[in-house]
């Protein structure tokens, strides 16, 4: 089903979690809400399932409003952080839960809840109680929980955040897999870009209780339309703009210690304002060859992090980060090297 | 001078041990002792062995008042369970920063001794008394309802004089139940009373016989209020004890009662023990 939020508000006390959230969310979309600790993201995601109760603003469902319609009443399910499974029932009993308050017939129930587990790679482990089952088998359970009342949307909140690195990697290639097979509607909150990026078809970044920007992943890494948005979702290297002067078809800027620099063609949008050039590092580059900016730079760190190496520079008073794919052989500490990327690469922000 | 961790750990407990020993345990065995000897108008017949004291609880007379006192607490149990749920639910809904307040509203009647309670309860209860006073004004009643001499009074006042062994540990065991279990619960389709029913009262379960075993062992062998409020023809096993012991001076049956009252209420804490394991 499609979801759409329209001016969501949440006070806390005194403390505003949410400050005017849309969204609009089409069927069988993954879409995740992407920030910070304390952003509001957990805040919205409970909204929509009937935890909290909105101070201002509507949810639709399909175009029908279920603002203040029961939790029970709203065919969603939520997966949490911490599995939430029913200690005191087996997984079979917990996967059963939500059909049996929907009061499902004996022989019916026990088929949905026996595929539901084989959907989840738990068949056998239906008698276990939560207490005899590993970590990622539990949050397992909880998706095959959640996924079993065929819900109208299925919300996972920080679902593989309490899982170690290597589960939460085959994890999010399963949740992938069966989001994709049975199309659900999915909202997904978390903090963690990677996990965002590899799942989401659209990302809503949040911070403070506002969305930054919404896009594919894609959109967000490589024209982010805030400073914030663009460190958030990746590292940046942020040079300050003076100004910006557009002249025969070239949009060039000068830094504010006197560099000028070839920006690209919509950066003449912002002529005769202050703005940030932002650079990812693995767009920068040594190697000889034609690049729109060449600059002199002295070699200040080398980090050698497996797949790639983290180079820092200085140019003048400006240090900058480049990674190059696999090991810096040609680079030493304190050589001086022409360091270069294409215009094109960049992004300019008016941002204050 | 060294000494084993062993010993310096019972160093530790020595003090308290000696004390229970002393108060508890040597009057305990004497009693049991008592119990199987007779009584004579010489005194204590230590010399000879009997079960005699025990037969005479099976008199109809007696075990009319082992009943009684049985249906009081279990009576009083019930109640208080079905009082207290709803508190405890409510409390743990509150503000952390108000909780403590709260429980210590509800701890202060425990700060006043049972037999000023007993006392002022009876004030109340009373043929005319305040409440009785009251229903006859309002004309809710044509003639005053007996409240107390009989089983009425004492579960009035036993009900809010032991519900905080109850309350205490259900607070605690439903406070400690993570709120996202009634939020899942909750988007699969279960409404409020089904989240009690299928999540807090499994969990709370064995919290609520713990404190509900207490309150009934403290029904079991309350003293002041029976004594107070039941009056000479609503006799309980306690008041049954003290009068046979004391005013009769009849030991070795009043120890035979007591006795039979600890292994009776044993026995009842060992079901209650059972009972504490949910099942569905």
């Amino acid at each position: 089903m499609s979801l759409r939020v329209e001016g969501l508000e949440k006070h806390f006390g005194t403390v505003a979690a949410v400050r005017g959230v849309d969204l609009d969310v089409p069927s069988g979309t993954f879409f995740t809400l992407l920030g910070p600790s304390g952003c509001g993201k957990t805040t919205i995601l409970r909204s929509i399932a009937g935890i909290y109760t909105p101070d201002r603003g509507r949810i639709l469902l399909d175009g029908i409003e279920v603002t203040t319609r029961p939790i029970h009443a709203r065919n969603m399910a939520l997966v949490f952080q911490n599995h939430a499974l029913f200690p005191h029932m087996t997984a079979f009993d917990n996967v059963a839960f939500g059909l049996r308050m929907r009061r499902v017939p004996r022989a019916e129930l026990r088929t949905r809840v026996d595929e539901a587990l084989t959907l989840v790679r738990l068949d056998g482990l239906g008698t276990r109680v939560p207490a005899e089952l590993s970590g990622g088998q539990q949050q397992r359970v909880a998706l095959a929980r959640a996924l079993v009342v065929r819900p109208s949307l299925l919300l996972l909140d920080e679902p593989l955040s309490n899982l170690d690195a290597r589960l939460r990697d085959e994890l999010r290639v399963e949740l992938r897999a069966l989001q994709h097979r049975l199309g659900v509607t999915t909202i997904l909150v978390t903090h963690d870009i990677e996990e965002a990026f590899v799942l989401s078809d659209r990302v809503a970044v949040l911070r403070a209780g506002r969305i930054e920007q919404i896009g594919a992943p894609r959109d967000l890494y490589r024209t982010p339309t805030t400073r914030f948005v663009a460190n958030f979702v990746g590292p940046a290297n942020e040079i300050s703009l003076t100004s910006i002067e557009s002249a025969d078809g070239t949009v060039c800027g000068t830094t504010d210690t006197g560099l000028r620099l070839r920006l690209p063609q919509d950066a003449a949008a912002l002529a005769g304002r202050p703005a940030w050039l932002i650079v990812r590092p693995e767009h920068l580059s040594v190697a000889p060859g034609p690049l729109s900016n060449r600059l002199d730079a002295v070699v200040d760190d080398l980090v050698y992090a497996g797949a790639a190496t983290i180079c820092r520079l200085r140019i003048g008073g400006t240090a900058l980060s480049m990674q190059i794919p696999g090991e810096a052989t040609t680079l030493t500490l304190g050589a001086r090297v022409s360091v270069g990327w294409q215009a094109a690469d960049s992004v300019v922000l008016h941002d204050p | 001078m060294t000494r084993s961790p062993r010993l310096r750990g019972i160093g530790f407990v020595a003090p308290l041990l000696v004390v229970m020993a002393l108060a508890y345990v040597w009057p305990l065995w004497q009693a049991m002792l008592n119990s199987l000897h007779a009584n004579t108008p010489h005194g204590i017949d230590t010399a000879s062995w009997t079960l005699a004291n025990f037969a005479r609880l099976s008199d109809p007379l007696y075990t009319e008042v082992l009943l009684r006192t049985l249906r009081i607490s279990a009576i009083v149990s019930l109640i208080t369970a079905a009082l207290v749920y709803p508190v405890a639910l409510h409390l743990t809904r509150m503000a952390p920063r108000w909780q403590p307040w709260v429980i210590l509203a509800f701890v202060s009647p425990f700060l006043v001794s049972t037999v000023v309670k007993s006392f002022g309860w009876s004030l109340l209860l009373r043929g005319n008394g305040l409440i009785n006073a009251a229903l006859l004004a309002l004309h809710l009643t044509d003639a005053p309802l007996h409240l107390m001499l009989n089983e009425t009074g004492i579960i009035i006042a036993l009900v809010p004089g032991h519900f905080m062994f109850v309350l205490l540990p259900l607070w605690t065991a439903i406070a400690g139940i993570d709120p996202a279990l009634g939020w899942a619960a909750g988007t699969l389709g279960a409404r409020r009373r089904q989240v009690f029913r299928h999540v807090i009262l499994p969990l709370s379960w064995p919290a609520l016989i713990t404190g509900l075993v207490i309150n009934f062992i403290m029904n079991m062998t309350a003293f002041a209020a029976p004594a107070i409020l039941g009056g000479a023809r609503t006799l309980v096993v306690s008041v049954l004890a003290y009068q046979v012991n004391l005013e009769q001076l009849d030991w070795p049956f009043g120890s035979a009662i007591a006795v039979a009252l600890l292994l009776f209420t044993l026995t009842l804490v060992g079901l209650g023990q059972k009972l504490a394991v949910w099942r569905r």
